[in-house]
C-alpha cells in the first residue's frame, strides 16, 4: 500500500500523514475546510472566552458599551456575599467528593476483582443511577430532609452530592481497575499480604491517577450542580455558587457585569481542571461504554 | 469462602447504603406521596389519600400533551439528533487531511473542548447574553447583515424560544460526541480505506461501508446516553426560559419543580415524577435491548 502511495506522490508520503497520501487536497478543498473550521471554532470558543472579557467590563461587555478594564464587577459580587457562596460550594463539594471517592474505590475494587452472585445486578443498579431522573428524588428527599432538619444544612447537601456522584465514580474506577493486572494482587496474596494490605500497598498507589481523575470530575459535577441546591438551600448564607450566580438575574433587570464575573469564577476551575482530565475521561468512557 | 463473602459485603456496603437511601427509598416514598394530596405548606399535617386522582388530573389535563411533546420532541429528540449529526461532522472535520496538513488538528481539538469544560449553568448565562433581545451580539450581527429590522427577543418569541434552548444544549454537549467519535475514527485501520480506494471506492462509499459501520457502536451508546441525560435535564430549560414564556417551554422536569415548589402541590408533582419515570423505563428497555448482547455480557 505504502509503495503505491510513494509512486503516486512521493512528497506527501515523505511527510508521512496517516491516510490518503496518494491524493493531495485541492486548494479549493483546503480553503473550504479551513473556512468551515474557522466558523466552527468561533462558534465554540467565542462564547466561553467572552465571559472572561465581559467580567472585566462595567456592563458585562454589552455591545455599545465603551468602558475600560475594571475590577468593579468582582468587587461588587464579593461585597454581596459571593465569597460565602464560593466557600459553601468548596466545603460541600470537597466533603462529598472525598466520601464518594472513598466508598466508590471500595465498591469498584470488588466489582473488578471478584466474581460473586448478584454482581451483575448490583453493577447494573449502579449504572442505572447515571440515568436516573434526579428531579424525581427532590420531593421525597425534601419531605425527609424537612423531618430530619436537613434543609439548609451542609450535611444534607454533602449526602446528596455523595450519592449523586457515586454511580459515575464506581463506573469510571471499575474501568480503571480493569487495566491494573490481577497478577499483582495475586502475587502479593501469595507473599502473605492480607486483602486490605493488597489494596493499600499495591492497588491503591497504582490506581492513584485514576482516582485523582475520577475525584476531580466528581468535584466538578458537584461544583456546578444546581437542582438539589435550588430545592434544599433556601437561606442566603447557605447558598452555593451556582445559586449565587443566578441571583444576579433580577425579574426585570439583569446585572450583566456581576453575572459575567460570577460566571468567570464558576468556570475557571472547570477550565483548568478539565483539559488535563479530558483525555482520561474520553478513554474511560470509551473503554467502559463501548466494549 | 466465608471470609471472601464477608469482605465483598463490607466493601460494597457503604456505597450501596448511600445509593439505597438516595435512590431506592425516595423512589418508593415518591410513589406513596403521589397517591396523596400532600402540600408543601402542610408537611407536618401530612396529606390525605386520594388514590390515582393526581395521575388522572395530569394525564387528562390540558397541558399533558403539550408537556410530553416538549420533553420528547423538542428537548430530547431534536437536541440529541442535532448533537449527533454535528458531532459526527466535527469529528470528520478534525480528522480531515487538510487540517493535518496545515497542522491545525490539535488546536482545533483543544478549542472544541471549551464548551464541554463550560458548566451548563454558565453555558445558559452566555447564550442568554449572546441572544439578548436588546444588546445581544446575535441581534447585532443579524441587523448588520440586514436579516432583521428589529431585534429578536429570542427567549420571548414563541418561534425562536425552542431553537434557542436547543442551541444552548447542542453547544454545551456536542464536544463529548465529537471527541468520542474522533477517537473511534482514529482507531479505524488505514489499510481499510486505502484498500477500498485502490479498489475504486468513492469517498462516500468509503464513508458508508467502512467509516460508518466502525463508528456505529460508539454512535449507539452516545445516542442512548444522550437521550437519558437530556430527557432528565432540568437545568437548561429552567435557567434559560423558566418554562416560559408562560408555560410554552414547560417540560416534565420543570413541571415537577413548578408543581412542588411554586404551587406547593407535592402530591401532584410526585405523580408527574412517576409518569416521567415510566417514560424513562420505556427508554430503558430500548437501551437494554440494544446493548444487552454485547455490553452486558462483557461488563457484568
Amino acid at each position: 500500500m505504502t509503495a503505491g502511495a510513494l509512486e503516486l506522490d512521493p512528497r506527501s508520503a515523505a511527510q508521512a500523514p496517516r491516510r490518503g497520501t496518494w491524493q493531495r487536497p485541492t486548494p479549493m478543498r483546503t480553503v473550504v475546510v479551513l473556512v468551515i473550521t474557522a466558523v466552527l471554532l468561533l462558534f465554540m470558543v467565542y462564547p466561553a472566552i467572552y465571559i472572561f472579557y465581559g467580567s472585566f467590563k462595567a456592563g458585562g461587555g454589552m455591545l455599545g458599551e465603551s468602558s475600560g478594564f475594571t475590577l468593579a464587577n468582582y468587587r461588587r459580587i464579593f461585597a454581596s456575599g459571593f465569597v460565602r457562596f464560593t466557600l459553601n460550594s468548596v466545603l460541600i463539594c470537597a466533603a462529598a467528593t472525598a466520601v464518594s471517592t472513598f466508598v466508590s474505590v471500595c465498591a469498584a475494587y470488588v466489582f473488578s476483582r471478584y466474581r460473586f452472585r448478584g454482581r451483575g445486578v448490583l453493577f447494573g443498579a449502579v449504572l442505572l443511577g447515571q440515568m436516573f431522573p434526579w428531579i424525581m428524588l427532590v420531593n421525597p428527599l425534601f419531605v425527609a430532609y424537612a423531618k430530619l432538619g436537613l434543609v439548609n444544612s451542609y450535611g444534607g447537601m454533602i449526602f446528596c452530592y455523595t450519592a449523586f456522584t457515586i454511580p459515575f465514580s464506581v463506573y469510571m474506577l471499575t474501568g480503571y481497575l480493569a487495566t491494573v493486572p490481577r497478577s499483582l494482587d495475586e502475587a502479593a496474596t501469595i507473599d502473605g499480604a492480607t486483602r486490605f494490605q493488597v489494596i493499600w500497598k499495591i492497588v491503591f498507589p497504582i490506581m492513584m491517577p485514576g482516582i485523582v481523575a475520577t475525584a476531580t470530575y466528581a468535584f466538578l459535577l458537584c461544583w456546578t450542580e444546581y437542582l438539589f441546591a435550588l430545592a434544599f438551600l433556601t437561606r442566603t448564607e447557605m447558598k452555593t455558587l451556582p445559586l449565587g450566580l443566578y441571583q444576579f438575574f433580577g425579574d426585570d433587570r439583569v446585572d450583566w457585569g456581576a453575572v459575567m464575573a460570577a460566571s468567570a469564577i464558576a468556570t475557571l476551575p472547570t477550565l483548568i481542571l478539565f483539559l488535563p482530565l479530558q483525555s482520561k475521561l474520553t478513554s474511560g468512557l470509551a473503554a467502559g461504554a463501548v466494549k | 469462602m466465608r471470609g471472601e463473602r464477608l469482605f465483598i459485603a463490607l466493601m460494597l456496603a457503604p456505597a450501596f447504603l448511600v445509593l439505597a437511601l438516595f435512590y431506592l427509598y425516595p423512589t418508593l416514598q415518591n410513589l406513596a406521596i403521589s397517591l396523596t394530596d400532600l402540600s408543601l405548606l402542610r408537611l407536618k399535617v401530612g396529606g390525605n389519600w386520594v388514590g390515582l386522582d393526581n395521575y388522572r388530573e395530569f394525564v387528562t389535563g390540558p397541558d399533558f400533551g403539550h408537556i410530553l411533546f416538549n420533553t420528547v420532541v423538542w428537548l430530547t429528540l431534536l437536541s440529541v439528533a442535532l448533537r449527533m449529526l454535528i458531532g459526527l461532522g466535527m469529528a470528520l472535520l478534525l480528522d480531515s487531511r487538510v487540517l493535518k496538513r496545515v497542522r491545525l488538528s490539535t488546536i482545533a481539538k483543544l478549542a472544541i473542548l471549551v464548551p464541554w469544560a463550560t458548566p451548563p449553568i454558565v453555558a445558559v448565562v452566555i447564550w442568554r447574553w449572546m441572544l439578548d433581545g436588546q444588546n445581544g451580539i446575535v441581534n447585532a450581527v443579524l441587523k448588520n447583515l440586514g436579516i432583521v429590522d428589529h431585534p429578536v427577543a429570542f427567549f420571548a418569541d414563541l418561534r425562536t424560544v425552542w431553537p434557542s434552548v436547543v442551541t444552548i444544549i447542542v453547544w454545551n454537549t456536542v464536544p463529548l460526541v465529537a471527541v468520542s467519535l474522533l477517537a473511534s475514527l482514529q482507531s479505524i485501520p488505514d489499510e481499510l480505506n486505502e484498500a477500498a480506494a485502490l479498489d475504486g471506492a468513492a469517498r462516500w462509499q468509503q464513508f458508508r461501508y467502512i467509516t460508518l459501520p466502525f463508528l456505529m457502536p460508539t454512535i449507539t451508546v452516545l445516542t442512548l446516553m444522550s437521550v437519558f441525560w437530556t430527557f432528565n435535564n432540568f437545568v437548561y430549560v429552567w435557567l434559560a426560559t423558566g418554562a416560559g414564556p408562560g408555560t410554552y417551554t414547560n417540560v416534565l422536569a420543570t413541571e415537577i419543580y413548578i408543581k412542588a415548589f411554586v404551587d406547593f402541590r407535592l402530591g401532584y408533582s410526585s405523580a408527574v415524577g412517576m409518569v416521567m419515570a415510566l417514560v424513562m423505563a420505556v427508554f430503558g428497555i430500548v437501551y437494554y435491548r440494544f446493548l444487552a448482547p454485547s455490553e452486558l455480557k462483557d461488563s457484568l
